[in-house]
């Protein structure tokens, strides 16, 4: 049985050693940087000027989420296994899923402290530039907060049986490709050949679609967002993280660490 | 110890000198913006957008921003901004002012108003409940394409949007009324005015309107140059001629609204004002088609 | 001691196979090893590098998965992973969260272990305490010297007071202090009654510390059993040095009793096997030979290993 004592601890010390990385700092600073930097932006437009700055306030939280989610999930295995301190924790009395989902837990704390940060500096930008601040804002944060979830799935089922560089590339990818999913359903469905048809769609039930965890339109023209749809998101993003860290447990669990 | 420091702000010295030297001598504008500037195909750029759409809406908002005033051949103008909104609002059709824009700026001819209208229409699509996306088509349907059957059927529907001005209904009737159309054109340019996007496109109306205001006289000019003919069965030698005699048509000319004077034009013959030294025509498309001579419908 | 001794760890014919790259060419590394390590005693598992003792140490620990064959610990399969609970293991050249503080290191691995709240601390102290390590409790193991580290490593495999310990090489790299250290350590864990399994490669410490050795050499167990017996049924040699030594007499040494004499005239020196070595002293000074030194040979462990190997030559 997992033991949440086991999978605290692991995840305590993964958050712990994460917020020592620099580059996290390096990254979370280039983030306020351009969220502060939607402000300048956004002059160069004589209208709409609200809506270009918290454009680029929640594109750059969404982006930077997403680069930190795959950044420090390729690294979240390998690095125990390079610096062989995975033979003494699991030495102990604790599973390999434990440790995998304690891995997991601890990331997604660390990227959610960082995109915390980072909303703080939106809603700061926000509020000096008298731009209109609602619950659509913390929707699309919220669910940016998922998409790196999810990334972050991704990124620890590849690293836990590949090489932070192949997992890097692998990762990306399916970022790339989970933005086009919907597209390719519907350029599938328009192209008139069935089996087209029926491969998009399935692309786009099998990849994650991470346009449906993407508010940000919505939120910056405050347009009604439907708290179910918001929900729904939420869930879907859940079940399949936890479907990704149940495939990694499985990979994970015949791994030999010599 | 302070020697080698020397050495080292020197070579510093020299370094940055080279690089500013260098940098000086490299052309400042990017390949891409001494020419036309490259805009995607709006589905290849919502495809590649990858969940950053409203980011390069933005982008290419504040690109299209930037040809009006930055663009040298204004013949292209409209064509180049159109493709623009295209792609800014297939990236992020819930955006308001670029309709707007694209609306006010895609005159040039009828092709630009034609494309002018389509976004109009995606927009009208996206904001149903904005009335100012049905005038805008309405306004274009009727000042530019001159068709006041189908430009009535665009505004129809804003009647009953809230925050319509209350003239509305009233312009909707005097479309399918007035073909003759300077009062509607008027009271068209007068609400747009009032609702300009920005200075720029505001003082393109107050233009259109002054061209109105010309226009009246001129037209007043134009019934007196009738009687004058009918009096004398002759034509006037200049515009004085009304004014001038034991009898004129007139004991006195209107004002010129910009304060020059009233005219004949060399080629065509007609009563012009020298400010504008045209006649106001109000279908850009008709203008295209009969050259300069043309006064109206 | 009247009962027979509880086999706490047995290896029954472990098989593992590696694949090195994507290849479908396997290497094998463990050729169906077997032994037993009883209750209470200081196991050493012996061989050279790349026998293959971390590997099955690592199998043990459920690191890697055995290829064939079984082993059980405390009665329970290595495949369950519940007899981790009273075993604790130290890594070769182990690496920790250097981030972390001494006490803070070992409170990770406690909660790791499952050891509840009460008394965490306590233990924790008493165990830094333990292995000396108290006066460095708050410092971050970056500062640690290399034998502060193996004891912190100790500590960490003792944190939920294991019953069985397995040290893979806890000695290597450890200056001579630190070594000793290592060793009170072990003897002490024996004297609590721990059972522990050691790999090395040293034969000094294995001669001091275990009661009992398993030799593996290339992924096969050579030998099982008391480090004295093995020693014994190697064939005790001497060394002697003599000299004025009159050449018919060196002759006959070298055809008698096989010694590959060195040297000549005023100073020879000769290995000669234990059973010879009083008949060869007698006509040493029967001949009026002046003897400068008798030393006792002392059969390396290397020697062994190279003797299995020459062995494992001749096999093939």
């Amino acid at each position: 049985m997992i033991s949440p004592q086991r999978v605290s601890a692991i995840a305590t010390n993964t958050v712990r050693e994460a917020i020592r990385n620099k580059v996290l700092y390096v990254l979370l600073f280039f983030a306020l940087v351009l969220i502060s930097t939607g402000v300048l932006l956004s002059t160069l437009s004589y209208v709409e000027r609200d809506r270009i700055l918290q454009d680029v306030g929640i594109a750059a939280i969404r982006f930077f989420g997403a680069a930190m989610a795959i950044f420090l999930g390729v690294g979240l295995i390998h690095k125990e296994v390079d610096r062989r301190t995975i033979y003494t924790v699991l030495s102990k009395p604790l599973s390999r899923s434990e440790f995998l989902l304690g891995k997991y837990l601890g990331l997604v704390a660390t990227l959610w402290l960082q995109m915390a940060v980072m909303g703080v500096g939106f809603a700061v930008t926000s509020w000096l530039s008298e731009a209109p601040l609602d619950a659509g804002h913390a929707y699309a944060i919220g669910l940016a907060g998922m998409e790196a979830a999810l990334l972050a799935a991704v990124a620890t089922m590849f690293s836990s049986f590949s090489t932070p560089l192949l997992s890097a590339l692998f990762s990306v990818g399916i970022y790339l490709v989970g933005h086009l999913t919907r597209d390719l359903r519907e350029l599938g469905a328009a192209s008139g050949s069935e089996g087209t048809a029926t491969v998009t769609s399935l692309l786009h039930r099998v990849l994650p679609d991470l346009e449906s965890l993407n508010l940000s339109i919505q939120a910056v023209h405050g347009l009604p967002i439907a708290p179910a749809e918001v929900a729904f998101a939420v869930l879907y993003a859940v079940g399949y993280s936890a479907a990704l860290l149940v495939f990694a447990t499985i990979l994970f669990q015949r791994r030999d660490f010599r | 110890m302070s020697g080698s420091l020397a050495i080292r702000v020197g070579l510093l010295a020299a370094a940055i000198g080279v690089a500013h030297v260098a940098h000086a001598r490299l052309p400042v504008a990017s390949p891409a913006e001494q020419g036309e500037p490259f805009v995607p195909r709006p589905e290849v750029a919502r495809a590649t957008s990858l969940g950053f759409a409203a980011v390069l809406a933005d982008y290419y908002w504040l690109r299209a921003v930037q040809i009006v005033g930055g663009e040298p051949n204004p013949e292209h103008h409209g064509h180049l901004l159109g493709r623009f909104i295209d792609v800014v609002t297939t990236l992020d059709p819930w955006v308001s002012h670029p309709y707007r824009f694209a609306a006010v700026w895609m005159v040039e001819d009828e092709e630009a108003v034609r494309a002018a209208n389509r976004l109009l229409e995606r927009a009208i699509e996206y904001h149903p409940d904005d009335w100012r996306m049905h005038f805008y088509l309405g306004f274009n349907h009727f000042y530019y394409l001159g068709d006041n059957e189908t430009a009535a059927d665009a505004l129809e529907p804003a009647v009953r949007l809230r925050g319509a001005p209350t003239y509305l209904s009233r312009l909707v009737a005097r479309l399918r009324a007035d073909r003759e159309g300077l009062d509607t054109a008027e009271a068209f340019l007068r609400e747009l005015l009032k609702s300009a996007p920005d200075p720029y496109a505001a003082a393109e109306y107050e233009k259109a309107l002054d061209e109105i205001e010309t226009e009246r006289r001129a037209r007043f000019l134009d019934r007196a140059r009738e009687r004058y003919r009918e009096r004398n069965g002759r034509d006037i030698a200049s515009v004085e001629d009304l004014v001038r005699g034991p009898s004129p048509v007139l004991e006195r000319l209107p004002p010129e609204p910009n304060d020059w004077e009233w005219v004949l034009h060399e080629e065509t013959g007609k009563i012009v004002s020298s400010f504008y030294m045209y006649r106001y025509e109000p279908h850009v498309a008709a203008r295209a088609n009969h050259g300069k001579e043309g006064e109206g419908s | 001691m009247s009962d027979a001794p509880e086999e706490i760890v047995v290896v029954d014919e472990l098989v593992k196979d590696f694949r090195p790259g994507f290849g479908l060419r396997k290497k094998r590394v463990l050729h169906g090893i077997s032994f037993k390590v009883r209750r209470g005693e200081i196991f050493g598992f012996v061989g050279p590098n790349g026998a293959g003792k971390t590997t099955t140490l690592k199998v043990l620990m459920g690191l890697i998965h055995a290829s064939g064959g079984r082993a059980s610990i405390l009665g329970h399969d290595i495949g369950e992973s519940a007899y981790r609970r009273h075993v604790g293991f130290l890594p070769e050249n182990p690496w920790f969260y250097d981030h972390l503080t001494g006490r803070e290191f070992l409170d990770f691995y406690a909660r790791v272990a499952g050891v509840g709240v009460a008394g965490r601390a306590d233990r924790c102290a008493e165990l830094l305490d333990r292995v000396g390590l108290s006066h460095a409790a708050d410092a971050r193991l970056r500062t640690y010297s290399k034998g502060m580290l193996q004891r912190a490593g100790i500590a960490q495999a003792l944190v939920h007071d294991p019953s069985v310990v397995f040290l893979d090489e806890p000695m290597s790299g450890l200056d001579p202090i630190g070594r000793k250290e290592i060793r009170d350590l072990i003897l002490r864990l024996h004297t609590e009654g721990k059972t522990v399994l050691m790999n090395t490669h040293i034969l000094s410490d294995v001669e001091m510390l275990c009661d009992r050795v398993a030799i593996i050499v290339q992924g096969r167990i050579r030998y099982e059993g008391c480090i004295g017996d093995f020693l014994q049924n190697e064939e005790r040699a001497t060394d002697v040095v003599l000299g004025a030594v009159s050449p018919d007499v060196v002759e006959q040494f070298e055809t008698r009793f096989e010694a590959g004499v060195k040297g000549r005239g005023d100073r020879i020196e000769f290995r000669v096997a234990e059973k010879h070595l009083e008949e060869v002293l007698r006509i040493a000074l029967d001949t009026g030979a002046e003897v400068k030194a008798v030393t006792p040979h002392r059969v390396s462990l290397e020697s062994i290993f190279l003797s299995a190997v020459e062995a494992e030559g001749a096999e093939r």
